[in-house]
C-alpha cells in the first residue's frame, strides 16, 4: 500500500514539475497543464531547459569577461533641441536608443532662455548619463513661422555650447583618461543603429561614414579607396570642403581639446555648417572610414512630420482647448 | 496502536523528501542525457562561438512546426513554407544589445506591426526596434505588405536579437490605392493585421499561456510605461494618444467611477470606439474567445477601422482605463516625412546596392 502511495506521489509531483516548466517554456504549441497531453515531446523541455541553463552560464561567463566599464572611452552625444508639439516623443525615442549604448554622456541643449520643465523632468526619468544645457538663439537667426527648414542654419548655437561646456569640464578631469572619448552631434529627429555608436568608439581624429536619407538622395557617403576618403559622393554642391551632413561624422575628444577655438560658424553659407567645424580639425585625407569602408547605412536622417493640429486650432478659439495640463 | 501511528507519522515525513530527492535528480541528469541523446546540431550551435560572441538558438522546425503546419496549410500561399519558426538570437558581446531575460511571471505582450517598403522602411524598423528591446516577454509579430518576405526585413528581425514571428501578404494592388469609388479601398494594413490575428489563434488554439495583443504602427513612438501599463489588460484597456484627429490628443472619457463613457474626440466623437489603432490592446483570451472577430476589409468609413474589431469584442462599459485614468500621455501617432530624393534623378544616382 505504501508503494502505492510512494507511486502516487512520484506521478503527482512529477505532473507539478513539468507544469511548472511549461510556463517557462517557450514552445507555443503544447499545454502542459494538468491531465491534456502535450503537443511537445517531452523530450523537449528538460532540454530548453539546459539550453536556458547554459544561456545563463555563457551570459554570466560573457559579463564577467565584459571589458570593465571605464575602460570603453565615452561617446559625448551633443543634441540641440527646442520646443514644439513632436519634442517629447522624438527625445523619448531618442532616449530609448541611447540607453542600449555603454558609456554614452548626452548633452542636451535646449534652444531656451531657460531650462524648461519637459526636458528637465524627461531627462531625470530616462536612466542616461546626461548633462543638461541651454542657450537661445538670437532672434535674427531663428527661423520664422513658414520659413523653410533650410533657409537659416539651426542649433549652432547650442552645438557650440555643448562644446564649450566639455572643454570646461575636461579641464577638472585632468590625466590621460579625462581626454578619452568621442564628441557626435545627433539631431534628435534622426534614426541611429546601435552598431553606429560602436563604430565611432575608435576615432582616432575624425571619422565619417554614410548617412541615409540626406541630401535629396537615398544616401550620401565618402568614397573610400585604400582604406583612405579619397572623394565624397553627395548630389549637391560636392565642392564643398567636408560635403556631408552632421550626422555623418564624429570627432574625437582629445582633437576637440586640442584645438579650444574650434566650432561652428553660424554665418557659413548654407550646408558648409560641418565644413565651418572640420577644416580647422582635420584634412581630408586623415578622415578614417568607418561602417565597412562606407559600405553601411547605419544613420538615417528622418525627419517627423508636424502634426496637423487644425481641429485643435478651431477648439481652442472656442475656448474648448484640449487641456494644457496634459503634456504632450 | 501508537506504534502504527509513529509508523505512519514517519512514512508520511519521509515520503515526500524522497519525492523531493527523486525529483532532483531527474532534474539534474535527464537534460544532459537529453541534450547528448537528441540534439547534436542545438548542442554545436549552442558552443560555437564566431568571432562576435553570438548565441543563435534555434527551435528545430520539424518539433515546433507540427501543429502550425496542419493549421497553415490551408493557405499556403499566405505563409511562408519554410522558416516559420521562431527564432531567437542571444547576443552576449554587448550587454545592452540583448532583449532582457523571458520572465515566467509577465504576460507576454504580441505587437502586430503592419509594415511596406518604402526609403524610411529601414530607418522606422530599426527605431523602433530599438525601443521593443527594453521590453520583457515582448513577442513581435512583423508583417510585410508584400508578396514575398523581403531580404532586409529578414535580416533586420534577426540582428535584433528580439524574439520574433515574420509573416507577409500582399494587398491587391487596386485596393492600395485610392482607385475608382466603386471599389472602396481597404485601409492600410487590414490585411496584415487581420492576418496577425489568424496566426495567433493557429497557434495559441491549445495554449492557455497569458498574452496580451497591442498593434503598433512602425513609425509611432511609444514610452516604455506603455507597455507596462498594457499588461494589467484583463479585456481590452484604452489610454490617450497623442498628434490624432487633428488634435494634441484624443483621448477615452472616463467618470468619476473609472470607467470609460465617451469619448474626447472632434473628428466624429459618436463613433462606436472613437480611437486611434496605438490606443488600446487586447488580452489574448478574448481574442481567442471570439474567433471571428477581425477588421473589416472593405466598406469601412475613414476612422472606423478600430471600431470595426472592437464592436465584436467588448463594450463600452468593458473598457479599462490606463495611464492614470486617461490622463497621461504614452504613445504618439507621430509620422515620418516623406524624404526627398530630387538628386537621386531619372537613373537614381546612388549604387543600387546599399541597403537603406
Amino acid at each position: 500500500m505504501f508503494i502505492i502511495f510512494y507511486y502516487t506521489y512520484i506521478e503527482i509531483g512529477k505532473h507539478l514539475y513539468f507544469s511548472a516548466l511549461g510556463t517557462n517554456h517557450r514552445c507555443f504549441q503544447g499545454d502542459s497543464l494538468w491531465g491534456q497531453h502535450c503537443d511537445c515531446a517531452e523530450h523537449d523541455l528538460p532540454k530548453d531547459r539546459a539550453i536556458s541553463r547554459l544561456q545563463e552560464e555563457l551570459y554570466r561567463l560573457q559579463e564577467k569577461k565584459q571589458p570593465p566599464k571605464s575602460s570603453l572611452s565615452t561617446i559625448f552625444v551633443i543634441t540641440p533641441t527646442y520646443a514644439r508639439l513632436v519634442q517629447k516623443a522624438e527625445l523619448t525615442r531618442l532616449s530609448q536608443t541611447f540607453l542600449h549604448v555603454p558609456q554614452l554622456h548626452w548633452i542636451l541643449v535646449e534652444d531656451s532662455p531657460r531650462k524648461t520643465p519637459l526636458v528637465s523632468n524627461f531627462l531625470m526619468k530616462s536612466g542616461l548619463t546626461y548633462t543638461h544645457l541651454n542657450v537661445p538663439t538670437a532672434k535674427e537667426r531663428k527661423l520664422q513661422e513658414g520659413d523653410p527648414s533650410w533657409l537659416k542654419p539651426r542649433g549652432v548655437e547650442q552645438r557650440n555650447e555643448g562644446l564649450r561646456w566639455l572643454r570646461e569640464d575636461r579641464k577638472t578631469e585632468p590625466g590621460d583618461n579625462g581626454q578619452q572619448g568621442v564628441v557626435y552631434f545627433a539631431d534628435d529627429d534622426n534614426t541611429y543603429s546601435l552598431q553606429l555608436f560602436e563604430e565611432m568608439r575608435s576615432t582616432q581624429r575624425v571619422s565619417v561614414w554614410p548617412v541615409g536619407l540626406v541630401g535629396g538622395m537615398k544616401f550620401e557617403s565618402p568614397v573610400v579607396e585604400g582604406g583612405k576618403v579619397v572623394r565624397f559622393h553627395t548630389g549637391w554642391r560636392p565642392s564643398r570642403p567636408f560635403p556631408m551632413d552632421m550626422a555623418g561624422f564624429a570627432v574625437s575628444l582629445r582633437l576637440v581639446l586640442a584645438n579650444p577655438d574650434a566650432c561652428f560658424d553660424g554665418e557659413a553659407p548654407m550646408g558648409f555648417l560641418e565644413s565651418s567645424l572640420l577644416k580647422g580639425l582635420v584634412t581630408a585625407d586623415e578622415l578614417e572610414p568607418k561602417a565597412d569602408n562606407c559600405t553601411k547605412v547605419l544613420v538615417w536622417h528622418t525627419r517627423t512630420e508636424k502634426p496637423k493640429m487644425k481641429r485643435e486650432e478651431a477648439l481652442q478659439v472656442q475656448g474648448l482647448g484640449s487641456d494644457p495640463a496634459v503634456e504632450v | 496502536m501508537p506504534k502504527r501511528r509513529d509508523i505512519l507519522a514517519i512514512v508520511l515525513i519521509v515520503l515526500p523528501w524522497t519525492l523531493l530527492i527523486t525529483v532532483w535528480h531527474q532534474s539534474a541528469i535527464a537534460p544532459l542525457l537529453a541534450i547528448r541523446k537528441a540534439c547534436h546540431h542545438l548542442v554545436k550551435e549552442i558552443f560555437i562561438i564566431p568571432e562576435r560572441l553570438a548565441v543563435h538558438h534555434h527551435r528545430l522546425s520539424d518539433e515546433g512546426a507540427e501543429g502550425r503546419r496542419e493549421a497553415g496549410g490551408q493557405d499556403s500561399k499566405e505563409y511562408c513554407a519554410s522558416d516559420k519558426d521562431i527564432v531567437e538570437v542571444v547576443r552576449t558581446e554587448y550587454v545592452y544589445t540583448r532583449p532582457p531575460p523571458w520572465s515566467d511571471v509577465l504576460p507576454t505582450i504580441h505587437i502586430i506591426t503592419p509594415t511596406y517598403s518604402r526609403p524610411v522602411q529601414k530607418a522606422e524598423l530599426t527605431r523602433i526596434a530599438n525601443t521593443f528591446l527594453h521590453v520583457p516577454n515582448l513577442h513581435w509579430i512583423l508583417i510585410e505588405d508584400s508578396q514575398r518576405r523581403t531580404p532586409l526585413v529578414t535580416s533586420l528581425l534577426r540582428e535584433t536579437g528580439l524574439n520574433y514571428t515574420h509573416l507577409n501578404v500582399e494587398t491587391p494592388k487596386n485596393f492600395k490605392i485610392r482607385g475608382d469609388t466603386r471599389d472602396p479601398r481597404i485601409p492600410r494594413g487590414t490585411m496584415q493585421r487581420n492576418l496577425a490575428l489568424r496566426w495567433l489563434r493557429e497557434t495559441f488554439k491549445n495554449n492557455s499561456q497569458p498574452g496580451i495583443v497591442y498593434f503598433a504602427d512602425d513609425d509611432n513612438s511609444y514610452s516604455l510605461e506603455l507597455f507596462e501599463e498594457m499588461r494589467s489588460t484583463r479585456k481590452v484597456s484604452v489610454w490617450p494618444v497623442a498628434f490624432v484627429g487633428g488634435l494634441r490628443y484624443e483621448s477615452p472619457k472616463v467618470n468619476a467611477a473609472g470607467k470609460v463613457y465617451g469619448w474626447k474626440a472632434v473628428f466624429d466623437p459618436h463613433r462606436p470606439f472613437a480611437i486611434d489603432m496605438a490606443g488600446f490592446a487586447i488580452n489574448l483570451k478574448l481574442i481567442l474567445s471570439k474567433p471571428q472577430a477581425y477588421f473589416k476589409l472593405r466598406g469601412v468609413k475613414g476612422g472606423y477601422q478600430e471600431s470595426s474589431l472592437l464592436r465584436e469584442l467588448v463594450t463600452l462599459n468593458d473598457l479599462e482605463p490606463k495611464a492614470a485614468n486617461c490622463t497621461k500621455i504614452l504613445v504618439w501617432h507621430t509620422r515620418t516625412e516623406k524624404p526627398v530624393l530630387v538628386n537621386e534623378g531619372k537613373k537614381g544616382f546612388t549604387d543600387p546596392n546599399m541597403e537603406i
